[in-house]
């Protein structure tokens, strides 16, 4: 017992040193893969234990060569059990090596070697001693081999599944030895290996191999949660050969098929690069109404003053070269389509007066004085007035109104057709149609306000009975009320249906309805209850009432409305004007003269006969509320 | 050798719920369970039991399982310890640490080891396991004094301390029930090996701790491979001789 404690104490004594001593040359340094020059002296080169139940130790005699005869070199070593340096049990001369067997083999105790020469020469590293579970380097597994799992449909892959046992000589049934195991494997052609998963079972699968290559597999084991490995096996060569043929062609094609596709793409987008940015990103069309130009639709009323005391309005727009043509039946639609239609537009653009001493010529700053003059002259004087409503077709008048039927001195109380519906290129002739059309024409406001709030526009708000216009008082112009519309004024109160308690009254909203109705035409033009034209002189519009004007007062349909023989106005009453709150924002066209103007005091039917057929409008076919046909159009045009 | 029989199901309340609680131990190893088990079935006397019985086939099974991970966990902390506080030259100590061990009295070789009885290797396992519990407490105690200590390693010290005693308690119940023995005192030696009052110095002690966890380890892989030879021969498919 003290011989063991004593030796304890030197162990420990030798330990302590050891912890202060720099690294050796022991054989355990390999398990850190520290690579040091071979001592020159003999050493201990490795031990190792394959089973844990026994080991085995080899030395070298280094440099010195005297000492490399078998005996010349003794191995030594000792443990805590034993209390003196023993010699080895079994030499294998031939390997210089040491062999200990289970009776000198103790698990979990150190143990050190120590090589001794002649002469009592020992040659000791302290480094050599260990613990014999930490030498443990298993034998590789045997019976490696291998079973194909299954190939991936494209037959270029396929799967592997690689078993083994344990090796003989590792006791892993009793459970002393638990092992696990590393698959390494590589293509024929590689040197490097791909290392799988450490294994605990005896069997696993390798993934991902190549239809045509040859792999090589091998396996070692070490114990668990140890680092030592053992040899690796002998390896196995894995080798799948594909039964359909070369898969190289099916891969060439795909390659060279999605190239060509790419490339017949790219040309295709190059060549046709405008036309497929046009479909992708189309341009958003302006808003337009079908068969309908918007630039047609802009024209412009031109007040001609023909006198001290005559003015003559005249229309002015992009559509006097313009054929029509009937692009469409959208403007015959039905009523409910015009309804809709003339919902919420304001179209009188602008009106001019123009003054004949100046000259013709749009002059919108003359507006306001000849606005005045306008205003000043309540004659009832049947002026040849044209009232433009915006995206009313314009007839062009070309000669001024002077070269036709239609003496502009006289008040054309001829029929007048007005194609006051919007979006009608009209080439300036209207053609009369052989069946009498009656055209309606209902016009809504949005409002009297809006009407009344540009600078540019200056609304007639009141046709004179004898064609004088009268201006809106929006435009600070005082609008004077021609008296002499009281002769209408019955004519108004038959034209009031019943609205005669509402002639004083001002509506803020109301809705114009305007009958353009053939003067030929035996049909009724509306059923309009309304006789109001002018917003605030008349009675209010109780909504949606037409008002059937017949443009010849003989042909005055059987709606009270119709004037009797005169000019169907509808006038405010005078006295109404100065409750002016608002504005008439319509008034009745009555008829177009030869001159394509409107005319909202049509020309007696004094008017030479001979013209009549001329009248570009008397042949109108009648017309849903609000449009004018195609046909009709046609007709329109002189 | 005498092998000694299963001889049944382990019927008592007591040890039935000690039992329990190491197969709850067992099976919640992944948490790190850091409560103990008490042992609180221990001092009902009568009354009903509802302690759920275990078969000693499967309690050996539990307490090998046992034994495996906290060979593993240690394993992993000593690693982890080394190449935390060890530098690389003297990493290559580690075998001489085993000097320092403490050595018990008891078969190291497997000769012997396949030659002594089922008893036998009970009991060693049994001396094994309570020769670290106090040292594990040490170690423990000495880890909170680092600066810079993983808490990996100072959470793992105290996972296998804890289920240390799991263990303990799992063979004392064994070697009742398979030897027939009393159950055994659990009262443990008061002779202290460590003097907590003396703090050595800072390297000292990082080797000592090194030692401490290299030597848990070695004696730890000693009891699993105890217990599985007991294993063995209670199966006795295979020769385990």
């Amino acid at each position: 017992m003290a011989a063991l404690s004593s030796n304890l104490l030197l162990l420990l004594l030798m330990s302590s040193l050891d912890w202060l001593s720099t690294p050796g040359n022991g054989f355990f340094m390999a398990r850190h893969d520290v690579t040091s020059p071979a001592p020159p002296e003999p050493h201990i080169t490795e031990c190792i234990s394959r089973d844990q139940a026994t080991f085995q130790c080899w030395w070298s005699p280094g440099n010195f060569h005297n000492l490399s005869s078998p005996g010349a070199l003794r191995l030594f070593y000792i443990n805590s059990l034993a209390s003196e340096w023993k010699e080895c049990p079994k030499y294998v001369h031939p390997n210089r090596e040491c062999f200990f067997d289970n009776n000198h083999t103790s698990i979990w105790i150190p143990y050190c070697m120590q090589l001794r020469g002649q002469n009592n020469v020992t040659y000791y590293n302290e480094e050599d001693c260990f613990r014999v579970e930490n030498i443990v380097r298993p034998d590789p597994p045997v019976s490696l081999n291998w079973t194909l799992l299954n190939i991936s449909p494209s037959g270029l892959n396929y799967d592997v599944m690689v078993n083994w046992e344990a090796p003989p000589s590792a006791d892993v049934k009793t459970g002393w030895m638990r092992i696990e195991y590393e698959i390494q494997y590589r293509a024929g052609n590689t040197t490097k290996w791909d290392a799988l998963e450490m294994q605990r079972q005896t069997q696993q699968t390798i993934f991902g191999l190549h239809v045509g290559k040859e792999y090589e597999v091998h396996i070692r084991c070490r114990m668990r949660s140890f680092v030592r490995f053992g040899e690796f096996s002998d390896p196995i060569f894995i080798q799948v050969i594909s039964s359909k043929g070369s898969t190289f062609p099916l891969t060439l094609v795909l390659v060279f098929g999605i190239t060509g596709v790419l490339i017949l793409v790219m040309l295709i987008v190059s060549s046709q690069q405008r036309r497929l940015m046009m479909i992708l990103l189309p341009p958003v069309p302006a808003p337009k109404i079908k068969g309908i130009d918007p630039e047609l639709l802009k024209w412009h009323t031109i007040i001609h003053r023909r006198g001290p005391d005559k003015f003559q309005l005249e229309n002015k727009g992009k559509l006097d070269d313009l054929n029509f043509s009937s692009t469409g039946g959208g403007l015959g639609g039905p009523p409910t389509y015009a309804t809709d239609f003339y919902q919420d537009e304001l179209w009188v653009e602008f009106i001019e007066v123009d003054a004949e001493d100046a000259g013709t010529g749009e002059k919108e700053d003359n507006q306001g004085s000849d606005t005045q003059r306008l205003l000043d002259v309540p004659q009832p004087i049947s002026h040849h007035m044209n009232i433009g409503f915006s995206n009313a077709v314009s007839f062009p008048d070309s000669d001024s109104g002077r070269a036709s039927c239609y003496d502009p001195d006289v008040p054309d109380q001829d029929t007048l057709m007005a194609t006051l519906l919007p979006g009608q290129p009209e080439d300036g002739e209207v053609k009369t149609s052989p069946a009498p059309e009656r055209l309606l024409i209902r016009t809504q406001t949005a409002g009297p306000q809006t009407w009344f709030n540009t600078d540019f526009y200056a609304q007639v708000s009141n046709v004179m009975p004898t064609g004088g216009v009268v201006l809106s008082p929006g435009q600070q112009l005082r609008i004077q009320e021609s008296t002499s519309g009281t002769e209408e004024e019955p004519q108004q109160g038959k034209e009031h249906k019943g609205s005669e308690d509402s002639e004083e009254e001002k509506e803020k909203e109301e809705q114009f309805q305007l009958l353009v109705v053939d003067p030929e035409g035996g049909r009724q033009a509306a059923e309009s209850n309304t006789p109001q034209m002018f917003a605030p002189p008349s009675s209010p519009i109780p909504g949606e009432g037409y008002q059937t004007i017949l443009p010849q007062p003989a042909e005055t349909e059987p709606a009270a409305t119709a004037e009797d023989g005169q000019s169907p106005y509808i006038l405010p009453d005078s006295p109404q004007s100065q409750v002016f709150a608002r504005v008439a924002d319509y008034t009745v066209v009555q008829e177009l003269n030869s001159q394509h103007s409107l005319l909202l005091n049509p020309p007696p039917r004094q008017s030479p006969p001979a013209c009549r057929p001329q009248h570009p409008l008397k042949a109108l076919p009648s017309m849903p509320v609000g449009y004018i046909t195609p046909d009709l159009l046609g007709s329109l045009s002189p | 050798m005498v092998l000694q029989k299963a001889k049944g199901h382990v019927s008592s309340c007591q040890a039935d719920t000690i039992m329990r609680r190491c197969v709850w131990a067992v099976l919640l190893w992944p948490n790190l369970l850091t409560s103990s088990v008490p042992l609180d079935c221990r001092q009902e006397q009568g009354g009903v039991s509802r302690c759920s019985s275990i078969s000693q086939e499967k309690l050996l099974d539990r307490v090998i399982q046992h034994a495996e991970l906290i060979y593993r966990v240690s394993e992993e902390s000593c690693s982890l310890y080394e190449e935390t506080f060890i530098p690389l030259p003297l990493q290559f100590q580690r075998n001489q640490a085993g000097y320092s061990c403490r050595t018990l009295p008891i078969p190291s070789s497997r000769s012997e080891v396949q030659q002594i009885s089922d008893k036998w290797l009970l009991h060693s396992v049994l001396m094994l396991v309570q020769s670290w519990l106090e040292p594990l407490v040490y170690l423990q105690t000495s880890l909170d004094r680092y600066d810079a200590a993983p808490e990996v390693i100072i959470n793992k010290t105290k996972w296998v301390s804890e289920k240390l005693i799991s263990l303990e308690q799992g063979v004392v119940v064994l070697i009742k029930e398979m030897l027939d023995e009393g159950l055994l005192n659990l009262n443990h030696s008061e002779e202290a090996l460590f003097q907590y009052d003396v703090q050595p110095e800072m390297v000292e002690s990082v080797m000592k701790d090194y030692t401490l966890l290299s030597c848990f380890k070695k004696d730890a892989h000693k009891m699993e491979a105890f217990l599985k030879l007991l294993k063995c021969r209670q199966t006795e498919i295979y020769n385990c001789s």
